[in-house]
């Protein structure tokens, strides 16, 4: 006899079931657009590095970063640029830059490092530098910031 | 504690602490069950996001929360063939007595050395500060042991090919 349709998982169907999309709100931008403004964000990163000005670009690119599926080029543009910045960064500047954020800004950062550490020997990837600036962002934003990564469904 | 690892256990001690906020959560779809949702893996609102902690790409920690149950998996550093070995045997042992561990679970998550579950009874009839503590401590001393117990099997093997080679040397 077959026994197969007992593997069926009969709970999808079922009308109280959560999808995917009631978990978070999908990003209202277009994934093409997303890409634009994460290479834009990529050269007005580099100028703001030449100035030295690690703040307002661990800003730029934090804010409105790329989230939820369909937007795996922008993303992976987004750590690039993000690694940048945090190889660069003297350890010694790196708590006046976390200062300066905002919390929804520590949040994203928080995300950002995870991703990073979950894939080592990517691009310039170096564990170090990212425990530094776990410990840093720890430090100042708190447990509460590893809580919200943990609870955000807007992976990045 | 070595000033290299210091950081590395710091990530995973904050971590952990944020992840060890569990509470009592029956089974949705079983009436009158109570399982560790993130084994089940029954629906996705209660399970969060994984997160990785990594020196490099030998030395990583995966912390799988969910509402009532953390999932932590370790995978140890092995340099060579003879710790890859002390390794396996070392987790073994300790895995096939996970019950006098009570948080050890007893088969490691693939692509990890040694797992741990830790359920909401777990941080309820425990401190949760001394569960931190416990597997902070396990990781700084499983270094220590593993690469310990290379150094004597080296001493040994060097003190066994010695006496039988005198033997061998006397006989002519």
């Amino acid at each position: 006899m077959d026994i197969n349709f007992r593997k069926i998982d009969i709970d999808v169907y079922d009308e109280d079931a959560i999808h995917e999309s009631e978990i978070y709100e999908a990003d209202p931008r277009d994934p093409g657009q997303v890409l634009n403004e994460a290479k834009q964000k990529q050269s007005g990163v580099r100028a703001l590095l030449a100035r030295n000005d690690v703040a307002g670009a661990l800003k730029t690119v934090l804010e409105g970063a790329p989230f939820g599926p369909g937007a795996d080029e922008a993303k992976s543009i987004t750590l690039q640029t993000l690694l940048t910045i945090l190889n660069s960064t003297k350890s010694t500047d790196i708590s006046g830059a976390i200062k300066q954020l905002t919390q929804d800004d520590h949040d994203t950062l928080m995300k950002y490092l995870y991703k990073g550490m979950a894939m080592p020997g990517w691009g310039d990837i170096s564990g170090s530098v990212l425990l530094g600036w776990h410990e840093k962002l720890t430090e100042i934003a708190g447990t509460g910031c590893i809580v919200r990564t943990m609870t955000d469904r807007r992976i990045v | 504690m070595s000033n290299v690892l210091r950081p590395y256990l710091a990530a995973v001690r904050s971590t952990l602490t944020a992840a060890l906020t569990l509470e009592n959560f029956s089974s949705q779809v079983v009436e009158r069950h109570n399982k560790p949702e993130v084994e089940t893996r029954g629906s996705k609102e209660v399970l969060l996001n994984p997160l990785t902690i990594s020196r490099n790409e030998n030395e990583r920690v995966l912390i799988e929360p969910s509402v009532n149950s953390i999932r932590l998996s370790i995978k140890i550093k092995q340099a060579d063939e003879i710790e890859r070995i002390l390794c396996h045997q070392f987790t073994r042992f300790m895995m096939q007595r996970a019950e006098s561990f009570i948080v050890l679970r007893r088969k490691p998550v693939s692509g990890y050395d040694i797992s741990f579950l830790i359920t909401n009874t777990h941080t309820e009839t425990m401190l949760k500060h001394k569960i931190v503590d416990f597997i902070i401590q396990f990781m700084e001393e499983v270094d220590k042991e593993i690469s310990e117990m290379k150094l004597s099997l080296n001493a040994r093997a060097r003190i066994v090919a010695e006496s039988y080679l005198t033997a061998v040397s006397s006989g002519f």
